[in-house]
């Protein structure tokens, strides 16, 4: 009861100016960076991660979730006028989206892609806000091995979801988890890997990672894939057939989408969300798969479905929601975005774990609040007002664009701590990160494994203290062994049984 | 097949240069002194596991990689490098030039490279000037960040 009271308090702080502004700011520059093709709401969290060091936490929380709600819709706007998804999370919106845009309905197709997303992004919201007690009261039922088996399952789902790519997955994912333990050690007072220099005594901050491998090396990308602004045409073309009046989805469409579609594709979002590592692409993937296959009309799947827009779109919204509770009781990030606004928390003095919810609800309600407002208020109305303009928008030069990223990413490497060394590390970081992408080597598990890494080896140095050593403790602790069988599982349908069946 | 060649050296080179990283990782590993004894799991424990892994998940890469038929990936490395290199001087240039000059320069530099308002040398700079006003009213006028200056006026 107490916990709805504050939630309640949540969306009454929202209405305080700074906290309104940041919600709105965040919900814009979500937007935008989600619209145009190769940016994502993670790069705009990760930009703006050096900014909240000088804002208060509830404000720096609530840009953060209105951002990474936005972001994750603004993807259909170009997936859908010009065929090139904004975001990733958006590919299965393309496919849909786009032939309807062909055939004159781009507008009525955006508005499904808007209407799926408000739906399912309020209803993530809806059960974070729910079931995020019963989670809390779920976490301190895990003791510390059972707390190492959970951080290894999350760490081999993150890998085994690299699918083509698991074993460079597992590569970047050891590499972030080795960056992590450069600094004092996590159970002794003794320095590890400094290489007798006193600035890697510290560690290394989570800031130049997260700068360098989705900022400084998406420049460094961009630059290299620089053909000029080919698709100003395109996008002049896109914005000539968008018309307001034609957003609103007529009432006999929705009644064949149905309604049932909306909620079950809502419902598998949240709960692919809640697996560390997974994603909104998933998200979408799976309940566009799952309404395809019980469509009415699956022959028309791949030439304009509107139901395949609102499964995909409800889904990686509502993925948004459940993201954020391992992030909150464990300490495990759903997806890029909360690991950074687990930056975010840390960064405040804020723990992960049930205790949040005890003392410091007052902190995080209004971040629910905004996930739930910036889906159910923002998604409609920035696609009534910018609808029309959201094609000139995204039409932004590339030159122009990069550039100030590049100045935000450096200035702001400074900004957070006032150290030149902060900003060559960003450069580092981004370096290695754009030889990575360049070899295909996904680098999100690289961003993982660097904050599950030291989670992972002081659960596994205190089980084996509490235990004079005995690994058995592992199988014999029940909360333990569910994770353990769980991993097992994953990593057989996942990993196992699709290489089977590419086999035969 | 010397181009198939040239491919297959290029491909091993992020697994080599991690290979060495993870080694040079290792013996660094073995030389962590632990302040008490843990057993087996002590502070160089989990270093070890990691670095052993990362060899086996090194081999499996290039095992992958000698097997696959890729394209070779597009475009040159020549804007990224000077892009690095600008970024470089960027950031030797930032406390000594101060924020306003530095970024003026390096959006210019910026701009160059990704080729933006090429033979429009005005309307380059006066973008440049704007970008470096614009955040700079973002850092230091709306978050109050004290940016570096030349000589203590901009």
């Amino acid at each position: 009861m107490d916990f709805l009271l504050e939630i309640l308090k949540g969306f009454g702080a929202l209405a305080r100016p700074d906290v309104l502004i940041a919600m709105v700011a965040g919900f814009a520059v979500g937007t935008f960076f989600g619209a145009v093709p190769g940016l994502t709401s993670v790069l705009a969290i990760a930009l703006l991660l050096p900014i909240t060091y000088s804002m208060d936490v509830i404000p720096a929380l609530v840009m953060c979730a209105s951002i990474f709600m936005s972001g994750m819709y603004a993807g259909s706007i170009t997936a859908t006028t010009i065929n090139i998804p904004g975001a990733p999370s958006s590919m299965m919106t393309s496919i849909e989206g786009y032939p309807l845009m062909k055939k004159g309905q781009g507008a009525n197709a955006l508005g499904h892609a808007a209407l799926g997303s408000m739906v399912g992004g309020s209803l993530g919201a809806l059960m974070l806000m729910l079931l995020l007690p019963i989670a809390a009261k779920l976490s301190l039922l895990i003791q510390t091995p059972g707390k190492f088996s959970l951080v290894l399952f999350a760490l081999v789902v993150i890998i085994i979801m690299q699918r083509d790519t698991i074993a460079k997955g597992l590569v970047t994912t050891l590499l972030g988890i080795m960056i992590a333990t450069v600094g004092i050690d996590v159970m002794q007072p003794i320095a590890r890997f400094s290489f007798g220099t006193e600035t890697l005594v510290e560690g290394i901050d989570m800031m130049p990672i997260i700068i360098g491998t989705f900022a400084i090396s998406e420049v460094l990308y961009q630059a290299q894939l620089h053909r000029g602004d080919i698709q100003a045409a395109a996008l002049r073309a896109g914005a000539a057939l968008i018309r307001r009046r034609d957003f609103l989805p007529p009432l006999s469409e929705l009644r064949e989408i149905g309604f049932y579609t909306y909620i079950k594709s809502g419902l598998l979002g949240y709960g692919i969300g809640v697996l560390p590592g997974v994603g909104g692409s998933m998200a979408a993937f799976v309940a566009y798969a799952d309404a395809k296959r019980r469509s009415r009309h699956p022959e028309q799947y791949g030439h304009g479905s509107r139901e395949g827009i609102a499964a995909a779109e409800a889904a990686n919204n509502a993925m948004c929601g459940g993201a954020f509770v391992p992030m909150l009781m464990f300490g495990i990030p759903g997806d890029p975005t909360t690991a950074i606004v687990l930056g975010v928390l840390v960064i405040n003095g804020l723990q992960p774990g049930a205790r949040l919810l005890e003392t410091q609800t007052d902190l995080i309600a209004p971040m629910f609040a905004s996930l739930f407002i910036s889906a159910l208020v923002l998604v409609p109305l920035t696609l009534f007002l910018l609808g029309p303009y959201f094609v000139r928008i995204v039409s932004i030069p590339k030159g122009l664009l990069y550039a100030c990223i590049a100045v935000v990413a450096l200035v702001g490497s400074y900004a957070a701590t006032f150290s030149i060394f902060q900003m060559a590390l960003a450069v580092v970081f981004g370096v290695l990160a754009f030889f990575l992408r360049q070899q295909h080597y996904p680098t999100v598990p690289l961003l993982l494994g660097f904050i599950l890494g030291p989670d992972l080896e002081q659960y596994l140095r205190r089980s084996l203290s509490l235990s004079d050593g005995n690994p058995i403790v592992f199988l014999t602790s029940p909360d333990s062994l569910f994770f353990l069988v769980l991993t097992a599982l994953f990593f057989y349908f996942m990993a196992i049984k699709p290489l089977k069946e590419a086999k035969t | 097949m010397a181009m198939r060649r040239l491919q297959w050296k290029n491909r091993l080179l992020l697994p080599l240069f991690l290979f060495v990283l993870t080694t040079v990782y290792i013996a660094a590993a073995l030389q962590i002194q632990p302040q008490f004894s843990e057993g087996l799991v002590g502070p160089g424990f989990m270093p070890l596991v990691t670095a052993f892994i990362m060899y086996a998940a090194l081999a499996r890469v290039i095992w992958n990689d000698l097997a696959e038929e890729r394209e070779k990936p597009e475009g040159s490395l020549l804007p990224p490098f000077l892009i690095v290199l600008a970024t470089i001087l960027y950031i030797i240039a930032f406390k000594p030039l101060g924020y306003s000059a530095a970024t003026f320069l390096f959006v210019l530099a910026l701009f160059h490279l990704f080729q933006f308002q090429e033979g429009q040398m005005i309307k380059r700079l006066l973008y440049a000037v704007a970008v470096t006003a614009i955040f700079y009213g973002l850092f230091a006028l709306a978050f109050g960040i004290r940016l570096p200056t030349l000589i203590g006026v901009i």
